[in-house]
């Protein structure tokens, strides 16, 4: 189906030029009119409104005051910042590795193994609860001292981890718990990808007498890069804008351990009373997304001719 | 031959089911801590029975229990108006998944497949909302909801979802893109208007995704938190997420009422875990499109 | 009392003026008031104040909104952004500071004129007047710090009671608190810490149970042992304009309170970051814990666990010490309804109310008399709260620092206090962050 997505514009827009009217404008302006509604309102004009504040000292309670690039300027010069930068890069590459890796690895298992719409069902089950409170599940069982997964690790003999604790482990911990949230969901995006396969494909592989291993890395995998780079845009995007998980487990530490892009800015605004300087902050995140998305299309332009 | 595939099978279905349990063993655990006395799991935080069972939790959630009783078990002395905020809850996320759901159909259609100028441009930039940090977007929003004079209502609560997302848009663009251009060829040979074909022809055969899309949306505004906490504070505008921060914790350093917000948590979840299990097979077997395309 | 008259047009014409509260303009305060407070454990007792005010002034309804501490203060500050605070607000000293810069709270000054201020605990009235020598808070509760212990380890230790209430502190050698500390560190094999062949890898109970790294003011976690060496956090109290982070003093305690860490007497900071402090004390994973009183009841509520309450240990100087804090009520600034609020306010720091919140026995109020009433209901659920109280007797309390800047202060000096405890920076680093703090005030 992929492959006849892009043909398909093609030839609606060339036929349209030959038999439609020239332009659809009214009905099209029409049919936009809520959606533009929405989008002027709650997203075109607070960005326009929060790229003016990034340019103000502005406490939330009093007025903004106009400082022009100070914000930028003291950004640049802020180690918190750097730091959370990393922190969130280092996030993102963690989150985005497990969560791709073992949901292409479940998608396989299932698609190879089992129609069960029960196993199915039961991956997506994190899915239905809300962030916040995985969150706090996770803290809860997660715990050094009274949390049941140290107390498995303890009685097999292991040494005890501190999960949330220890610098080396927070962020790892964090992309972790997100992973099992979302990685059931992740795995049937990546399955309904597999089901497009067509099944003659691997019978022709079976016929040669390919294994599975190499079925996996000759015919899978190449045929599912366009799903998995579109898949990865939806996913990168998000993670780049982690928060709840973090403000409810370890509020950005030990230290800056865990202090995300995004947690910062929110303490900025909200409990520092730097709104501005967390709009330029924000700017400078809707900028790194821009870049990571713009990245991203570009592979998925590339990917799209896989198939053909 | 045979015998390394058999091998191989055993082992593939030994990994499929260790994740399958890691999936499921928590919600044991959610459950066997909401079964327990919150003063007696610090204690008994090994057993894997709950500690000192008791249904205190459940009573706590739904309001059943005094102040008394509550904090007798280790709760909290809020009190709680469980069916206000299941009602809120329901009627928010109902109404943003009709809204957004058929709003940002109608968007996806005249971005897919009608003809107008600028089309593919302005597309882009409602695509460019999805990188618009929501952190960014809550003050300036809250203000605006505020001068709407609807903070602390549920419409003030809905608002900036009902119209639209860049997903939404996104997702229903990829399915109207598939499908045949023949469908709805004939139809506007015959001088069919767009928003006939779109309610008659295009709406109907989408059934598939707009329901995928509907359940997704319903989940995701259910289990909002941050933007319902600024904007519903009141007893009557709070949906189930924000009340459930009464479980957490109330003062500072004070542990989290943990048997008590976990059996808020699953009864939060039962109402999606029901709608799930009436679509369920459906959503799993149609809940790659976005991918797909 | 023209209105007592016309009760049956006013019950009509109440409905529209609660619809456009505060609309009326007139001298009378009617209408409903809105109040937020954060520990759901007192919205009970609250409740009970609130319905005895309604029926002393039955023009005037308060409704009360909980919401947890962890949301409290940034649902505060876009309400009040917005618009939409609430009437009155239980407020905290390291907060209302940034409150008066904004011109967001009310002053109190006209409106409460008749209230005795003298009724309050030394000291808890005037933390809530700000630099412009106006109040902006009237005092509701205090608290002070305590020693949790476990009462079956402490016998197990070969200890009693009474051992535990006389204990001294230096930082030199952590004095008999310290050895006490040791003794009731456990490992593994059951070895204590103060004996040969202690694994300090292995420890099963912790001597010392920790919260944290303690932020900024360590009112739980080195407070009590900084103010016996002379040390203040700041230059002066309240209003300061200058930290003492750099001072030896500070940076020795520090010192000796990490090592406490290093043996294997308190647990290291990566595994504090959890579950709850207390919840631990109630795993029995640590002997010793110090909490402020508001955790009373939480500490007394664990299954399985005798707790003991001692007083902290008496430091270089001789003496013990507790920070202590309270909390006042204030009223914001925007109120549609300031008579009303003011009002409500007065009757929150009044006997009337504070000896009904007393009697529920959750917090010590701010009026000496209701406090009593308050080691009193205590004494009836069988807690001793003496070692809360003998601050407070002794004079041995020092107030909570007020300053500006409190939240850019605390967000410098939270991961700075992490990195020491957790072992990656020395205690010299604080004197770098000191800097920071400091260059708030220039």
């Amino acid at each position: 189906m992929t492959a006849t997505a892009t043909p398909a514009v093609k030839a609606t827009t060339a036929t349209a030029v030959a038999r439609r009217p020239r332009t659809q404008l009214w009905p099209a302006l029409g049919m936009i009119a809520p959606a533009a509604l929405g989008f002027l309102v709650f997203y075109l004009y607070p960005t326009l409104r929060g790229a003016y504040l990034s340019l103000t000292e502005y406490n939330v309670l009093g007025s903004p005051v106009f400082v022009g690039l100070r914000n930028y300027v003291d950004m640049a010069q802020d180690e918190v910042f750097w730091n959370a930068i990393r922190v969130t890069l280092l996030y993102v590459v963690l989150n985005i590795g497990f969560q791709t890796v073992l949901a292409v690895g479940l998608a396989v298992l299932m698609h190879r193994l089992t129609k069960s719409v029960l196993i199915r069902g039961s991956l997506l089950l994190p899915y239905l609860i809300a962030n916040v409170v995985v969150a706090l599940l996770w803290y809860w069982m997660l715990d050094y001292n009274i949390g049941i997964v140290n107390a498995v690790i303890d009685a097999v003999g292991l040494p005890k981890v501190a999960f949330f604790g220890d610098e080396a482990w927070t962020v790892a911990t964090i992309a972790g718990v997100n992973t099992w949230r979302h990685l059931g969901y992740t795995a049937l995006l990546v399955f309904a990808g597999l089901q497009m396969i067509p099944a003659s494909i691997y019978e022709a592989a079976a016929v040669d007498g390919a294994g599975e291993w190499r079925t996996f890395w000759r015919i899978t995998l190449p045929l599912l890069r366009p799903v998995l780079v579109l898949v990865l845009v939806i996913t990168v995007t998000g993670a780049f804008q982690v928060f709840d998980t973090v403000a409810v487990t370890t509020a950005g530490g030990p230290g800056n351990a865990s202090r995300v892009l995004q947690l910062y800015i929110y303490e900025q605004a909200f409990a520092r009373g730097h709104f501005g300087y967390a709009s330029a902050m924000s700017v400078v995140l809707f900028l790194i997304l821009a870049g990571a998305a713009f990245a991203q299309m570009r592979l998925l332009r590339a990917g799209e001719s896989d198939l053909s | 031959m045979r015998t390394r595939i058999t091998w191989g099978r055993v082992l593939a279905w030994v990994v499929l089911w260790f994740f399958v349990l890691a999936t499921v063993l928590p919600f044991y655990w959610m459950l066997r801590t909401a079964l327990s006395d919150n003063h007696a799991l610090a204690a008994q935080s090994f057993s894997l029975l709950p500690a000192d069972l008791t249904f205190g939790p459940f009573e706590r959630v739904l309001g059943l229990a005094t102040p008394e009783e509550a904090m007798a078990e280790g709760g909290s002395g809020a009190s709680l108006s469980f069916w206000l905020y299941l009602r809120n809850s329901l009627v928010v996320a109902t109404a943003v998944t009709v809204g957004q759901v058929l709003f940002s159909s109608m968007a996806a259609y005249a971005f897919s497949r009608l003809t107008w100028p600028g089309r593919d441009v302005w597309f882009g930039v409602f695509l460019g909302a999805l990188l618009v940090p929501p952190i960014f977007t809550a003050l300036p929003n809250f203000l605006t909801i505020k001068s709407l004079g609807l903070l602390n209502t549920l419409p003030g609560i809905m608002l900036p979802s009902l119209f639209m997302t860049p997903f939404a848009i996104f997702f229903m663009r990829q399915f109207f893109l598939g499908i045949p251009k023949e469908i709805d060829e004939a139809a506007m040979i015959d001088g069919a208007q767009p928003w006939r074909i779109f309610f008659r022809i295009i709406l109907p055969i989408s059934a598939a995704p707009v329901t995928t899309l509907g359940i997704l949306t319903f989940i995701n505004t259910w289990n909002d938190y941050f933007w319902p906490l600024l904007v519903g504070q009141t007893e009557e505008s709070k949906v189930l997420t924000v009340a459930l921060g009464v479980f957490r914790s109330q003062t500072p350093q004070g542990a989290p009422d943990w048997a008590g917000l976990m059996a808020a948590s699953l009864v939060a979840a039962l109402p999606i875990v029901i709608l799930y299990a009436v679509f369920g097979r459906r959503v799993i077997n149609s809940i790659g499109f976005s991918g797909i395309k | 009392m023209k209105r007592k008259m016309l009760a049956g047009a006013a019950a009509l014409a109440s409905l529209s003026l609660a619809a456009c509260a505060g609309g009326s303009g007139g001298a009378e305060a009617e209408g409903q008031i809105d109040y937020w407070l954060w520990d759901s454990n007192q919205q009970p007792a609250y409740q009970q104040c609130a319905d005895a005010f309604h029926e002393a002034n039955p023009d005037l309804t308060v409704k009360i909104t909980q919401r947890g501490w962890d949301d409290y203060w940034s649902a505060l500050t876009t309400a009040f952004s917005s618009g939409t605070g609430p009437d009155v607000f239980t407020d905290h000293v390291s907060k209302y500071p940034e409150f008066v810069a904004n011109g967001q709270l009310l002053a109190l000054d006209e409106h409460i004129a008749d209230v005795d201020l003298d009724q309050y605990s030394p000291g808890l009235a005037d933390l809530w007047v700000a630099q412009d020598g106006k109040r902006y808070g009237l005092p509701k509760d205090w608290d002070t710090v305590a020693i949790f212990y476990n009462q079956e380890m402490v016998a197990d230790a070969g200890l009693s009671d009474k051992d535990m209430q006389d204990l001294a502190w230096n930082p030199d050698d952590g004095g008999t608190y310290e050895e006490t500390i040791a003794r009731l560190t456990v490992d593994a094999n059951g070895v204590r810490g103060d004996e040969p062949g202690f694994d300090k890898e292995n420890v099963a109970v912790y001597g010392l149970g920790i919260p944290g790294a303690g932020y900024e003011n360590g009112q739980t976690e080195w407070s009590m042992y900084t103010a016996t060496t002379g040390w203040t956090h700041t230059d002066e109290n309240p209003w300061g304009t200058h930290y003492n982070y750099d001072d030896p003093r500070f940076q020795d305690t520090i010192a000796w309170w990490y090592s406490l860490i290093e043996k294997g007497y308190a647990p290291p900071l990566e595994t504090t970051i959890g579950a709850s402090v207390n919840d631990n004390f109630g795993a029995g994973k640590s002997a010793i814990n110090i909490s402020g009183d508001w955790m009373l009841s939480t500490y007394f509520g664990y299954d399985g666990v005798d707790v003991g309450l001692a007083p902290t240990p008496t430091g270089p100087n001789g003496q013990r010490a507790s920070m202590f804090n309270g909390l006042a009520d204030s009223v914001w600034a925007g109120t549609d309804n300031p008579e009303g609020a003011a009002k409500w306010v007065a009757f929150l720091g009044s006997t009337d109310c504070q000896d009904l919140v007393g009697a529920a026995g959750v917090v010590f109020p701010a009026i000496t008399s209701s406090a009593e009433l308050a080691t009193k209901a205590f004494a009836e659920k069988g807690i001793d709260v003496s070692p809360f109280t003998t601050h407070v007797e002794d004079g041995t309390t020092f107030l909570f620092p007020v300053t500006d800047h409190a939240s850019d202060v605390h967000a410098i000096m939270t991961p700075a206090m992490d990195e020491v405890l957790g072992g990656k920076a020395d205690v010299g680093s604080l004197t770098e962050a000191n800097d920071q703090v400091n260059a708030l005030f220039d």
